[in-house]
């Protein structure tokens, strides 16, 4: 009799089963449905996310922007996300601001000298009067118009836990990015940070390092040319977790890594040979 | 003159019975409103993206105000064959441009004031500071802004035909200036011969509005704008009013008013 009942009860979780399996899927499938801004400005939105984003970086440098007809600014004026990569042993050193940027250097008549009375054309950084919280509403609104866009998600998240200390909105933000772009690496990178800066849980912190790294090796070996500057600072962040935890292996193994991506190779080679006299592996 | 002060108090008078400000000023509050409710990363010290929003709308609220109400001055008066008895009082026709001018623009700085009053309370209540000076120069650079819009709009209601063309014309000249007024130079030495020669002649020629959109200067509390800069930009804004109303009444003197 329990045989009996047991097989019913099993027969019954199957015919369960395979009525819940495809309620659910189309369930997923109408969750996945485009939202209200995909309907409205189709691939349009993309546009309008990078807008956005350069917005936030304009806001980041107190209002100060070049427009479509001047010079665009050089990569390492844009300070908003530069300071994101900041820490990594190839980051160049800041170059010595100038008050008033190559852009508006030489104005062509008495108008256009004039007309720089009424907007703003001298360098200052948010970051230095402490009001980063600026750019935020810019960064989110770029995700919310193009959520498969990485460079936001990171960037708010950086100065959301550096500056604002602020690791929960942070984490928040960066697992709504990763559920929109599940093979990001910057993500995690960046997740992995607060865990092992904000969190102090380095071991839930190297998982995620790990992770992200098996995510740029994924990319690279699909032929995605990812940035090589990104897969050194992951090995930078697990070579710091390990120095850290005293895994002397595992930080030879993260450091060897990192000497094939890094420009730095000599001095990454100096700390391979002082971890390995500390292991005491023979020089080759 | 007393012909134009009269003329113009009748014109203010109509700005306060139309509904298009209350519309335009309460849509702006509710919008700013609603923009400054938004929860970002739950702080509430955000302020400069809810400036910039509230100059914007106030920046069109006000542009759609003094276009819409100088366009329709004199084809209102033509059609209502009101303009006959006006003219016959007497008042020439030089003091109903005048008059009519004078009235969209302190109507249209009556305007502007409220909708500061309401910026300023704004962004007073965020941000706990008060630069009322710098305030101060944006209204005036705006009111400025408008003397120049009004006064081309008023050439143009004497030119075109109906006002809705007019209105639309005016706008759309004015957003390109707001927009592409300050680089049509830079463009021009990228464009070899006789169309860069044009496009030269127009930047030269135009009136540079881009100026006394400062809203960027507020936004992001950058010091105060040069005194004399705004003074200077002052004198340029009523020369081209004055240029653009004279040339307004030249063609308005000529013009026959029946319809």
């Amino acid at each position: 009799m329990i045989r009996l009942v047991i097989v019913l009860l099993l027969s019954g979780c199957f015919t369960v089963a395979t009525r819940l399996v495809p309620y659910f899927e189309q369930r997923n499938n109408q969750d996945s449905a485009p939202s209200v801004i995909t309907a409205l400005l189709g691939d349009s939105r993309r546009m309008f996310a990078t807008h956005f984003f350069e917005k936030a970086d304009a806001y980041f440098h107190g209002g100060l922007a070049p427009s479509i007809f001047d010079a665009p600014m050089k990569e390492e004026e844009s300070h908003m996300t530069e300071e994101v990569h900041a820490g990594t042993t190839n980051a160049v050193a800041p170059a010595q601001e100038e008050e008033i940027p190559a852009f508006l250097q030489h104005p062509q008549d008495w108008i256009e000298k004039f007309g720089r009375n009424f907007f703003p054309v001298t360098h200052e950084h948010l970051s230095d009067i402490g009001k980063e919280e600026e750019i935020l509403p810019w960064l989110k609104l770029a995700t919310e118009l193009d959520p498969q866009r990485v460079a936001p998600y990171v960037t708010a998240a950086y100065w959301l836990r550096n500056s604002m200390k602020k690791p929960d909105e942070a984490e928040a933000f960066l697992r709504q990015g990763l559920r929109n772009n599940p093979d990001s690496f910057e993500i995690l990178l960046e997740l992995g940070r607060i865990y092992r800066d904000n969190r102090k849980e380095p071991l839930v912190a190297e998982n995620i390092l790990q992770l992200a790294l098996q995510k740029w090796h994924k990319r690279d070996a699909a032929g995605g040319k990812p940035e090589e500057l990104v897969c050194e600072e992951i090995l930078g962040e697990l070579v710091r977790l390990e120095k850290q935890q005293g895994d002397l292996k595992q930080w030879l193994y993260y450091l060897e890594e990192m000497k094939k991506v890094s420009p730095s190779k000599d001095e990454i080679g100096k700390q391979i040979q002082e971890v390995k006299a500390k292991i005491g592996t023979p020089n080759n | 003159m007393r012909n134009a002060f009269a003329l113009s108090g009748v014109v203010i008078k109509e700005m306060y019975r139309r509904k298009d400000f209350y519309v335009l000023f309460v849509l702006t509050v509710l919008i700013t409103l609603v923009m400054g409710s938004i929860n970002i990363f739950g702080d509430n010290q955000i302020v400069r993206y809810l400036k910039e929003i509230c100059l914007l709308l106030i920046w069109i609220s006000a542009l759609i105000i003094a276009v819409t109400t100088t366009a329709r001055q004199i084809p209102a008066e033509r059609e209502s064959r009101t303009i006959f008895p006006l003219l016959a009082k007497p008042v020439s026709r030089a003091e109903l441009v005048a008059g009519k001018f004078l009235g969209c623009w302190l109507a249209s700085g009556a305007c502007l004031l409220v909708f500061y009053l309401f910026f300023g309370v704004l962004s007073g209540t965020r941000e706990h500071s008060w630069p009322v000076l710098n305030y101060f120069q944006a209204l005036w650079l705006h009111w400025i802004f408008l003397a120049v819009v009004i006064a081309a709009v008023l050439l143009g209601s004497v030119v075109f035909a109906a006002p809705s063309s007019n209105a639309t014309i005016c706008l759309v000249v004015i957003i390109g200036i707001l927009f592409l007024g300050g680089h049509l130079n830079r463009v021009a030495t990228n464009i070899p011969g006789a169309p860069g020669t044009i496009l030269s002649v127009i930047y030269f020629t135009i009136p540079h509005l881009e100026w006394y959109d400062v809203r960027d200067l507020i936004t992001h509390d950058r010091p105060l704008i040069n005194w004399v800069a705004c003074g200077l930009a002052t004198l340029y804004g009523l020369g081209y009013s004055t240029i653009l109303l004279i040339l307004g009444w030249a063609v308005f003197r000529r013009k026959t008013l029946t319809l």
